[in-house]
């Protein structure tokens, strides 16, 4: 053994010094992934930069939504319900949206009603939502202006990693419990004077 | 074994590393459970040395005295074969030209504390062995980061492997014996040699049972430091000792004059006591947000006046004043005959695997005002070499964050980020946005130290929403880095730890600090690769005095020293190479030739006010 050493010595550890080096990619280690759990429905905070997933499959248009105002609660109603709902509901473009955080959220943009009609502050939320496919944006609403304002960032800023989640998955998260998809619901029955 | 230094590793204390040391914790693993996971017989034990890839292995130790800022003089020494069995006691006038085992690749040194041991090669003039392994610093990777029972010296790390160890009375009394200097009779030569043979014996049953835990490879680099970390500690750091004797000798005068000139301006101190009313109403008179304890009382700590100093420079002197008073024993800096201030350097001691050499006795410890105390010896010069922002640099090539790469790569990272993050246009300057670098440094400085927005307000004297807000700028602009940095934190509580490029491991205690997790990475790196770069300098025949936490201070001759500053500089920029895996830092060199002193920028203002008061009492002493 010792003999064999002699005549054919260890290689020099230090020959290659970065060959000793050990991988610091801590992610590709040991997996970590972010559980999706909530996914709120709503605008965008003011101050928030926000991009639009650009792609088309990544929103749910039309949509029946109902929003609880007091419970702070939004509801999405299947195309059935909403034939047995009239006038309850808005009708909506649910965007996938994501903050600088990273956070995910779906944005309700009002379509022009079935007679057309489009106030300025739907009108400038669904400008707002179409810049963020491409730019970050901040949207703001200016009572003075009677519209949402929209800011581009000015920054080179890099494109947002969307998490690995279909639309479908998003959607479901973001109305696990409030979906109205029977008569029986109790939201319809709070709405039909049901008790 | 060399335990007669007259201090441990852990800095300040009087107790030698290989010592043992209760620490009164109970929260190690007992012996039994580490006895029972590694109990083996005497036949894998050897079996276990067979497959070392060495022809020989020597487990060394020395015997030597020293005194404060002298180099070690080696008493004797033991050395065993592990194979053969060949045993070597040799008393110090046995030594010879020559150590009486090889030190060359094919040999292996075995010892604990390794640079105590090459230290007495290098003042005996042998040369260096080649393949060293430091079972001091294998048990402090092995248990990094979780308390030991019994301290981190020989006999902590016996007992934790359950291993029989000489008495802790026996080894105070002959470290006595032989710090008391020779002659020693016959039967105290015998005695003294007897004692570093145990040690020796200790070792060679304490090998076989780390081995299995030993990543060979990135211990034998750990090993190759040690031997840097000896060179180093023998070449010290040069001081003027002339300027060093007038301080000593008119500290203590000096003190009064020094607080009334600096108090002039505050009115807080009463004789040589500050008082903490008269300080809340200088406050309270400049408007100065000062931060309070729990209590409601104003925080007085040295953390929150340097912090403080930063945010309002006019606090600098009083912090400066109140370190001097409260914290500087001029006694203890540790100055050798031949004037360089020498002491060990405590390698692998720090959590992250830096350097933590007393605050007292090493010249880098105390306040930077006293590093003018460095001085080039006649005809020499020094040059002071760091990394430019090493720890940024560090981060951005780790995580692989692309815009933190190019706005290291762009000079001027503090710049860089205002500009990615959109607060600076792109021909912004230093020059025309200082304001806005400022605090963009302050917040890269802050996510580094793992500040919250509270701590970066009062940096950056600006209030909480601003450092919110930079510091929501910097994880929006490196999103990347955050998620790396995020999943070291993960990595560390599902895997137990997190690891350097080298294998430095810190354990996740039963209490974790999230903050100190994040910042393990940068901090355990950066220390790679300055024991790299001390390494790669010292064995280029560079005379490194000292590595100083991202930074060397080399010392040459002035035909040599320019030349020796670039190969210092270019082996800085190899080892960032080699540990960021290509991504390589530059560095900056501050150079001082004799008769000019260095001098840290922070400092200069402390120091020419105490050399003025010096200069007045020697004129008054001479009237």
């Amino acid at each position: 053994m010792t003999d064999a050493i002699k005549t054919n010595p260890a290689p020099n550890p230090f020959d290659n010094l970065s060959a000793l080096r050990l991988d610091q990619s801590y992610a590709d280690t040991v997996g970590v992934k972010k559980l999706l759990t909530t996914v709120p429905v709503r605008k965008p905070n003011r101050q928030d930069f926000v991009r639009v997933h650009p792609d088309p499959t990544y929103r749910l248009t039309p949509a029946a939504i109902i929003e609880v105002k007091e419970d702070r609660e939004v509801y999405l109603v299947t195309p059935d319900m909403a034939q047995a709902l009239p006038g309850e509901f808005a009708t909506v473009t649910l965007f996938t949206t994501i903050n600088r955080q990273g956070t995910l959220l779906l944005w309700p943009v009002k379509l022009p009603s079935p007679e057309g009609r489009h106030n300025e502050w739907h009108r400038s939320a669904a400008e707002g939502a179409e810049r963020a496919q491409k730019k970050w944006v901040r949207v703001t609403a200016s009572m003075s202006l009677g519209a949402y304002e929209i800011f581009e960032a000015n920054g080179d800023l890099p494109d947002p990693v969307w998490p690995d989640f279909s639309f479908q998955e998003i959607l479901k998260i973001a109305f696990r419990e409030r979906l109205v998809d029977r008569a029986d619901h109790p939201l319809v029955q709070r709405l039909q004077g049901i008790v | 074994m060399a335990c007669d230094r007259p201090t441990g590793p852990g800095g300040g204390d009087t107790t030698c590393q290989k010592d043992l040391t209760a620490r009164g914790n109970t929260t190690g693993p007992t012996h039994k459970a580490v006895l029972a996971a590694e109990s083996r017989s005497a036949t894998e034990e050897r079996t276990l040395l067979k497959l070392l890839p060495f022809a020989e292995i020597w487990v060394v130790d020395f015997e030597f005295g020293s005194e404060l800022g002298e180099n070690p003089e080696p008493v004797c020494l033991v050395a065993w074969e592990l194979r053969s069995g060949r045993k070597v006691r040799l008393w110090r006038d046995e030594f010879g030209t020559a150590p009486p085992y090889p030190t060359g690749p094919s040999a292996l040194f075995v010892a604990y504390y390794a640079s105590a041991e090459i230290g007495c090669h290098l003042a005996l003039d042998w040369p260096v062995p080649e393949r060293v392994l430091d079972l001091f610093t294998e048990f402090r990777n092995r248990t990094n980061g979780v308390p030991t029972e019994n301290g981190s010296g020989l006999l902590g790390a016996l007992a934790y492997h359950g291993l029989d160890a000489i008495g802790a009375v026996e080894k105070d009394e002959m470290r006595a014996l032989i710090l008391r200097g020779g002659p020693w009779s016959d039967a105290e030569r015998a005695a003294i040699l007897d004692y570093c043979e145990s040690d020796v014996a200790a070792l060679a049953r304490l090998l076989p049972v780390m081995l299995p835990q030993i990543d060979l490879p990135r211990a034998l680099l750990r090993g190759r430091h040690m031997v840097a970390a000896a060179r180093m500690e023998r070449s010290g750091v040069p001081i003027d000792t002339e300027t060093l004797s007038r301080l000593r000798h008119h500290w203590a005068n000096i003190q009064d004059q020094l607080i009334a000139d600096i108090d002039a301006n505050f009115g807080v101190f009463d004789g040589r006591t500050f008082k903490a009313d008269r300080f809340a109403a200088w406050l309270s008179r400049k408007n100065i947000p000062w931060p309070r304890l729990e209590s409601g009382r104003l925080d007085l700590s040295d953390d929150t006046f340097r912090e403080m100093a930063r945010a309002y420079p006019e606090v600098a002197p009083l912090r400066e004043l109140r370190a001097a008073l409260s914290e500087m024993r001029l006694s203890d800096l540790a100055v050798g005959r031949d004037g360089r201030n020498r002491t060990m350097l405590s390698a692998f001691r720090a959590r992250t695997g830096r350097n933590q050499p007393s605050n007292t006795k090493f010249i880098f410890g105390p306040s930077v005002w006293l590093r003018g105390l460095i001085k080039p010896p006649p005809g020499c010069g020094i040059a002071y070499i760091d990394w430019q922002q090493q720890e940024f640099g560090i981060a951005a090539a780790l995580s692989g964050d692309p815009l933190m790469m190019e706005a290291y790569r762009s000079g001027d990272p503090y710049l860089a980020f205002a500009k990615q993050a959109g607060a600076a246009p792109a021909d912004a300057t230093k020059a025309t946005h200082k304001a806005i670098r400022d605090q963009f440094k302050s917040t890269v400085l802050a996510v580094q130290y793992g500040m919250g927005a509270v701590a970066l307000a009062q940096r950056i004297g600006q209030p909480p929403i601003r450092a919110r807000e930079l510091l929501r700028l910097h994880r929006e602009t490196y999103p990347v880095f955050w998620r790396w940095s995020d999943a070291a934190v993960d990595h560390a509580m599902l895997a137990g730890g997190l690891h350097t490029v080298f294998g430095w491991r810190v354990r996740v205690p039963a209490v974790s600090n999230e903050r100190s997790l994040r910042n393990f990475p940068m901090q355990a790196n950066g220390a790679e690769m300055l024991r790299l770069a001390c390494c790669l300098g010292t064995e280029r025949g560079i005379e490194v005095c000292a590595p100083v936490h991202d930074a060397v201070l080399i010392c040459a001759p002035p035909d040599r020293l320019d030349a020796d500053v670039a190969r210092m500089q270019e082996a800085m920029r190899e080892a960032s190479g080699i540990v960021l895996n290509g991504f390589e830092l530059g560095t900056d060199a501050h150079v001082v030739r004799y008769p000019d002193r260095y001098m840290d920028d922070r400092g200069a203002t402390m120091w020419d006010r105490v050399m003025k008061l010096i200069h007045e009492q020697q004129q008054k002493a001479a009237a």
